[in-house]
């Protein structure tokens, strides 16, 4: 359990940094869960979720990729890791099982 | 777009500056990019202003833990070895420039052990009087005379102890002392009743039971209620107690003053010897108790002769009280003025003041009354703490100049270091760390000298200071003052040394140590200047002592014997001067109670013509009384009239008066005229040549010698220069009379130059004070000046070869350095000029300030660092070129 419990949020990161693939960076990622989830997302809190994922081993960074519209700055570039791919594919398989174990019955109710 | 500025564009810049303190390395940059990019985004939308706000709003939402600055253990480590790097960097450096090393420390600890002392002597001079429970309600009184001839003395008339004390009931408790050599306060002959040998001892006074308690005074055995509220009680200190009755017990015990069999005194109690930081240091109080100098006087307004101490009651208000105390001179001294007809009473109850001095200012004495106190000069304190200041910045620019000129040595360090990752930071760091090194050195070696020159500087001073090794307070102070002058004098020169770019340095482009060189220039014109302020001051002081000392006083002050305690002679005292006439070495001799140097008696008379007493003002003047034989032995000079005649019956009222009082009193005829000082009527049948009687400070007073037989002081005119054997016959003849008295002698120019001891000793420490200054100086020349030879050494090889002679090499190399000194000379002495006209104000009799001391202090210090530089210069003069050469 310690360590290896992923949040909705962190999760939904990860996630988008693997959809960004070579160019996930903070302002990216942001856009990208904007985009995807539809609702406004604090900047401090992606980061903050970057530094605990990298802390978990999920994710690396490197820096890198300056343009000038962020005044010459590198971004901090980040790719997932064989642990954090692995945390990925666990939690798609818990879900996939719970998902399995859900009587038809309960979808088609819904449906009346 | 393009044409504005970068600042403009950007979001504020304190926001920016701000995340960078706040936030960690791992993510200031890349978050700083995102908030740039998603600034520029929103600046294109929404506008500057919002855009901004919000770029706000980003860096205050980042202030959470995860973005902090954190500190990471593992620099701890690191930073323990580049300190270990920068000690041993610094150890390094000061064994391999082992000249440079020492004369920075050396003249780093001349300046702090100098500083240290006058540390301690400021705070000894300061700490006076501080150490009473009830030490803020205590007050001395003093007279305040506003007029044209303003003054401020402490002595009042006998009533007042008691008028302040019944009138005003913001006074707690009142008492008098008679300090001055008066009756019997000042020395006596001393002894207990049941001994016959006397000796003679000083520190009487007279005092009141209730000063005991007002002063604190502690007893050791007896008590301050009552030690002295008894007729005819008298006090001893601890050491006289011990002195005259070693392990006994001494209260109760009686003692005999100066023979006087019929009024013994009993010891009423013995009190613990005053502290050094007292005003008071006296050995033995008698009794005011029922004491009458003569009929009426204890109740009489005409005589001013103590000094009234009074404890307020707490919370009484000392500056409203004050101004009450006016009242005494309306109620009291007005009336008895009145009486007496004295015409001066109009302008006392013009100028006429009371005033409160707080015991705790009595010794440095910024009120400015005068009494008999040997005071501290609160100027002095403050020029010699000034000078110990300056002393210690010469030492520390020694430190920056050599630094700053040894910085091409370093030059290479610096760059290699920046090139493998050091940043200025670190640098900074290290040469302060490098000049604390050398201050927390020349602290121990400050401390160890100070403990090695204390005794000179007491017997110089005339103080008993001592290294506070047991306070608490001593051994942390040391260490912060090694701290703030290791780091002040280290600044600068850490900032250049660490501003080295690396690229310049590696490439060798830097030139050595010139960049600098005007501003080291500088420092030199101002070590100098202050050194030639401080030799100059020195002249000056010497000059006038000189002037004080051998200038023509009035009075011939050589080859006279003064033998002391003749009252005590009694009848014999006209027998005892015929027989000392007898004597082969002795040219004449006089008795009397007054000569012209300190420390004999002084009385305050007023004069007016005869009969002019209900019209005239007085003239306050001095009446002594001397014998026939005065004026001749101390070669006084009679310009008018004669000197007294004791084959005359008449001149037992015949006066020869001063040239001051014939011009005060205003006299027409000067001979035969008939003065008064309201006891009796005195004819003028000389007048005497002004002669100096008190201090120089002052214009000589008024003065009226009358003639009588008798005195405490036989002033014997020797002819012989054999002084051993003279004092010997002279001692012969006194223990004929005297056996079980002590011979006690001195000679009149030795106590005339005891007046002016201040004076020599203030010009004592000040040419410590010079020759240190001056010696930190050269110190810092002599180094300088190596420096140079060594950095022009190719180009004096060069010239050799070429043909400069070594008088032209030596040219070359001082000349720079003697231009500095005129410079400082030109700076110096407009400053010296005024510095000294200052202090001659305080002399009446003072030297004029000539131009040769200045041309004369000019020479010395050119001629001094011209010597400091030419070993340096005549060694690179006389070296052969080819070695030098030879080596490239």
């Amino acid at each position: 359990m310690k360590g290896t419990y992923l949040g909705e949020f962190e999760e939904l990161v990860l996630l988008a940094v693997g959809i960004l693939f070579d160019d996930a960076y903070g302002l990216a990622i942001v856009d990208e869960l904007e985009h995807k989830t539809g609702r406004p997302i604090m900047m401090s809190a992606v980061h903050k979720v970057l530094v605990r994922l990298e802390d978990k081993g999920y994710l690396k960074s490197r820096m890198g990729g300056a343009t000038q519209v962020r005044g010459g700055r590198d971004k901090r570039l980040y790719t997932l890791t064989a642990a954090g791919k692995k945390v990925l594919s666990q939690s798609r398989e818990l879900r996939n099982s719970m998902w399995r174990e859900v009587p038809k019955i309960v979808w088609e109710a819904g449906a009346l | 777009m393009k044409n504005k500025t970068p600042q403009r564009e950007g979001p504020p810049r304190w926001a920016v500056r701000f995340f960078r303190w706040y936030c960690n390395d791992h993510l200031s940059e890349a978050a700083l990019g995102d908030f740039m990019e998603l600034y520029d985004r929103r600046r294109a939308a929404i506008g500057k202003r919002k855009a901004d706000l919000l770029f706000i709003g980003n860096v205050v939402a980042f202030l959470q833990p995860f973005a902090l600055r954190r500190k990471r253990q593992s620099y701890a480590l690191n930073e323990l070895a580049m300190f270990e790097n920068y000690f041993k960097i610094a150890w390094r450096t000061m064994a391999r420039q082992k000249m440079y090393t020492s004369i920075t420390i050396g003249g780093l600890a001349l300046g702090l052990a100098t500083c240290l002392v006058i540390f301690l002597y400021i705070r000894r001079e300061l700490s006076f009087d501080k150490n009473y429970a009830n030490g803020a309600r205590l007050y001395r009184m003093y007279n305040d005379f506003r007029g044209p001839d303003a003054a401020r003395w402490t002595s009042l008339p006998p009533m007042v102890a008691q008028i302040v004390k019944t009138d005003y009931p913001e006074v707690e408790k009142s008492g008098r002392l008679i300090p001055q050599k008066w009756q019997q306060a000042g020395s006596n002959l001393f002894r207990r009743e049941d001994q016959v040998e006397n000796l003679y001892e000083e520190g009487f006074v007279y005092a009141d039971n209730e000063l005991l308690d007002i002063l604190e005074i502690s007893f050791v055995s007896g008590s301050r209620e009552n030690a002295l509220i008894k007729p005819n009680s008298i006090v001893l200190s601890k050491r006289m107690a011990d002195k005259y009755f070693p392990g006994e017990e001494a209260i109760g015990k009686t003692v005999i003053l100066n023979e006087h069999k019929d009024t013994p005194y009993v010891i009423g109690g013995v009190m613990a010897d005053f502290a050094a930081d007292s005003h008071l240091h006296y050995d033995f109080l008698l009794t005011l108790t029922g004491v009458e100098f003569w009929p009426g006087e204890q109740t009489s307004w005409c005589c001013w002769n103590y000094d009234t101490y009074v404890r307020l009651k707490p919370g009484a208000d000392a500056v409203a009280l004050q101004k009450k105390l006016t009242a005494i001179r309306d109620n009291y001294l007005m009336g008895y003025l009145a009486q007496t007809g004295d015409q001066s009473a109009a302008e006392i109850k013009l100028h006429h003041f009371l005033g409160l001095q707080p015991v705790k200012n009595i010794h440095l004495n910024p009120e400015k009354v005068e009494d008999e106190l040997r005071h501290g000069d609160a100027r002095y304190v403050w020029l010699f703490g000034g000078i110990a200041v300056f002393i210690l910045l010469l030492a520390c620019i020694n430190f920056i100049n050599l630094s700053t000129a040894k910085s091409a040595n370093r030059a290479k360090e610096v760059g290699l270091r920046k090139v493998v990752g050091s940043v200025r930071g670190y640098l900074i760091r290290q040469f302060l760390t490098e000049s604390l090194v050398y201050s927390v050195v020349s602290f121990v070696f400050g401390v160890l000298l100070v403990t090695l020159v204390m005794p000179f500087f007491n017997s110089l001073a005339g103080t008993e200071l001592s290294v506070p090794w047991q306070t608490v307070w001593f051994i942390p102070l040391l260490a912060a003052a090694a701290l703030v002058i290791g780091v002040f004098a280290g600044l600068y020169p850490a900032f250049y040394l660490s501003s080295f770019k690396p690229a310049e340095v590696l490439k060798g482009t830097v030139s050595k140590g010139s960049k600098s060189s005007g501003l080291r220039s500088a420092l030199v014109v101002f070590q100098f200047a202050t050194s030639i302020v401080l030799i100059i001051g020195t002249f000056i002081i010497y000059k006038q002592m000189n002037f004080i000392l051998h200038t023509k006083v009035g009075f011939d002050k050589d080859q006279v014997v003064m033998v002391q305690g003749t009252n005590t002679l009694r009848k014999q005292q006209e027998t005892f001067k015929e027989e000392l006439l007898q004597l082969s070495e002795v040219e004449s001799a006089t008795l009397s109670d007054y000569l012209p140097v300190a420390g004999t008696n002084r009385d305050q008379n007023t004069f007016w013509k005869e009969g002019k007493q209900r019209e005239d003002i007085g003239v306050s003047g001095q009446i002594w009384f001397v014998d026939a034989d005065y004026i001749h032995t101390l070669g006084m000079k009679v310009v008018e009239g004669r000197d007294f005649d004791k084959r005359l019956a008449s001149d037992s009222q015949a006066v020869v008066i001063n040239q001051a009082m014939v011009k005060n009193l205003g006299l027409k005829k000067h001979l035969g005229e008939r003065i008064t000082n309201g006891n009796g009527v005195f004819t003028v049948v000389g007048v005497v040549e002004n002669f100096n009687f008190e201090s120089m400070k002052g214009a000589i007073r008024p003065l009226c010698l009358k003639y009588a037989n008798g005195g405490s002081i036989a002033a014997v005119k020797v002819k012989s220069h054999n002084l051993t054997s003279t004092l010997a016959s002279l001692a012969k003849v006194w223990n004929k009379f005297m056996p079980h008295q002590p011979f006690r002698y001195s000679f009149l120019d030795e106590s005339y130059a005891r007046m002016y001891e201040d004076v020599s000793r203030t010009g004592k420490i000040l040419t410590c004070f010079a020759t240190l200054a001056i010696i930190v100086a050269c110190l810092g020349l002599f180094a300088l000046s190596s420096f140079m030879v060594e950095q022009r050494g190719k180009e004096i090889s060069i010239r050799l070869v070429m043909g400069a002679t070594t008088g032209s090499i030596f040219q070359l190399l001082t000349r720079n350095f003697v231009k500095l000194v005129l410079i400082a000379l030109v700076i110096a002495a407009p400053l010296a000029w005024y510095m000294t006209q200052k202090w001659l104000e305080d002399y009446a009799y003072k030297i004029d300030v000539t131009w040769d001391v200045f041309v004369l202090a000019g020479v010395v210090s050119v001629i001094i660092a011209l010597f400091t530089v030419s070993y340096q210069s005549i060694r690179a003069a006389m070296a052969n070129p080819a070695n030098r050469l030879r080596s490239e």
